[in-house]
């Protein structure tokens, strides 16, 4: 009689796990230099690992240098979109409110996020945190022109400013969301501790935006003056924009 | 070479509804021209076939300009938003290229619209069989029951093309769980897209009040959520 086991030795299935996260660079496509712009922009969409590793590189200034470019470019041409819900001065003001925002936002928010990441034991240079947050932007401002085309349908189709407002919030949350996900991919490869700095500074930098948003109102409808004579907390202005009636003339 | 080996990569109707993957990823390659015209041929010829059905009730001359209008709504979503799917792909875990995420969103849409073709007559029967339109003919069963089964229909192609979508984004992805999150990103901006286009190109089914028109005078005046925040504001605060 043959004793054998014809199913085999009852051994549990294997629950797959996830793979361990490689260093960056081990992937040899991750060590080509980005040469240019647009190499930078397909990069990020799909070698972001690849933006990571160049980051970390010596003389990574000019790359980031071009990143920032294509920040500027990308939200310019996001801000023409926004501009002709209410087309005259807002056609170049929101542009450059949209584009010198950002910009801004960030400029403040760095100093914070390089000492979020020195407290949670980053290795991370400030170069690099740098070129992260530009990656962030330059993220989210790619995927703003991919929504270009549905917000300037909208905002043909529609007077009322409280809805373009929204629906521009709406996908600026989309596209920030997956630019913090590149953020705190690349911040996880510092070598950092906790990422708790990083959840804090996240909140710090979209309340920041979002404030500047109202600070530099109008940008989806429009005003006398370039900038308010009224300030204002974004949350307030919020509920003004809700309350008033559909306008394309208010802020 | 078999029949079978023979047909993978040729674009025919019978590969296209077939949806079998493996034979339709070689028409997302690049030099498959013809499986793309014949993509936006079987839009236009089937979207067109069911607007006209859909159309006819109010008038002839509607069921024509809807014959045109219901292509040109799935065509401008798929182009309006060809940019942003191409880049949620890569982003969600799906390596492909623009060209691939644009011909394979055209192949799910054809895949709906062959249906939709074949579902005409179907649609022409029913309102060939339906009474004239009255001034009062939304407040009639026959107007529900139409409205009803345009919805029934277009429903059913809009799941068989996803289904078929996401068989495809598998077989090029090779994972289902990413396949799952790149199809729900791309609905749900479709969706988003071509219910706008849809309000803006109203009316299909068309009003005896109204007259026959391609497009209304007020095709650009409002949006189709805030009209339904209106009606949802309506029904909650009817003073």
């Amino acid at each position: 009689m043959n004793e054998t086991n014809p199913t085999g030795p009852l051994i549990p299935p294997q629950i797959p796990t996830r793979p361990a996260r490689l260093p960056l660079g081990e992937n040899p496509e991750e060590r080509q230099p980005i040469p240019n712009v647009l190499a930078a922009a397909e990069a990020m969409l799909r070698q972001p690992r690849r933006v990571m590793y160049q980051l970390q590189q010596p003389g990574s200034g000019r790359l980031i240098a071009a990143m920032l470019l294509l920040v500027v470019l990308c939200a310019a041409i996001y801000g023409v979109v926004v501009g002709t819900f209410s087309y005259g001065t807002q056609l170049w003001a929101a542009p450059v409110k949209i584009a010198g925002g950002l910009l801004v936002s960030a400029l403040i928010c760095l100093p914070s996020l390089y000492i979020f990441t020195c407290l949670s034991g980053s290795q991370a240079r400030l170069v690099e945190v740098f070129g992260l947050v530009t990656g962030l932007l330059l993220l989210t401002t790619i995927l703003l022109i991919g929504f270009a085309p549905v917000a300037w349908l909208f905002s043909q189709s529609t007077n009322s400013l409280a809805w373009m407002g929204t629906l521009h919030l709406v996908f600026w949350g989309i596209a920030t969301v997956f630019g913090l996900r590149f953020l705190e991919t690349g911040f996880s490869h510092s070598k950092a501790r906790s990422s708790a700095g990083l959840n804090t500074w996240v909140v710090i930098f979209v309340l920041v935006v979002l404030q500047m948003s109202t600070a530099l109102r109008p940008i989806v409808g429009t005003a006398d003056t370039f900038f308010p004579t009224e300030k204002k907390f974004f949350v307030t202005h919020w509920g003004d924009a809700l309350k008033s009636p559909n306008d394309k003339s208010r802020d | 070479m078999n029949a079978s080996s023979a047909s993978v990569g040729r674009p025919d109707f019978r590969t296209l509804l077939q949806g079998r993957a493996d034979a339709l990823r070689p028409w997302t390659q690049p030099g498959h021209l013809r499986a793309t015209a014949m993509n936006v041929a079987v839009i236009f010829l089937g979207a067109g076939l069911y607007g006209a059905a859909m159309g006819w009730w109010r008038e002839p001359l509607q069921g024509f300009y809807v014959a045109i209008k219901f292509p040109l709504v799935i065509l401008l979503t798929t182009l309006g938003n060809a940019l942003l799917n191409a880049m949620l792909a890569p982003l969600l875990g799906l390596n492909i290229n623009f060209r691939q995420s644009l011909l394979a969103i055209l192949m799910s849409f054809a895949i709906a619209a062959a249906i939709l073709g074949a579902f005409s007559p179907l649609a022409a029967f029913v309102v060939w069989n339906a009474p004239a339109m009255t001034p009062d003919v939304k407040s009639t069963l026959t107007y529900g029951v139409i409205k009803l089964l345009h919805v029934a229909v277009i429903a059913f192609a809009g799941i068989a093309g996803t289904v078929r979508l996401f068989q495809l984004l598998t077989q090029l992805g090779g994972s289902q769980a990413v396949a799952r999150r790149v199809v729900f990103a791309w609905l749900a901006g479709n969706l988003f897209l071509g219910s706008q286009l849809t309000w803006i190109a109203r009316p299909f089914i068309g009003s005896p009040q109204l007259p026959v028109v391609f497009l209304r005078d007020t095709a650009f005046q409002g949006n189709f959520y805030e009209n339904i925040f209106q009606t949802l504001q309506h029904f909650l605060q009817p003073d």
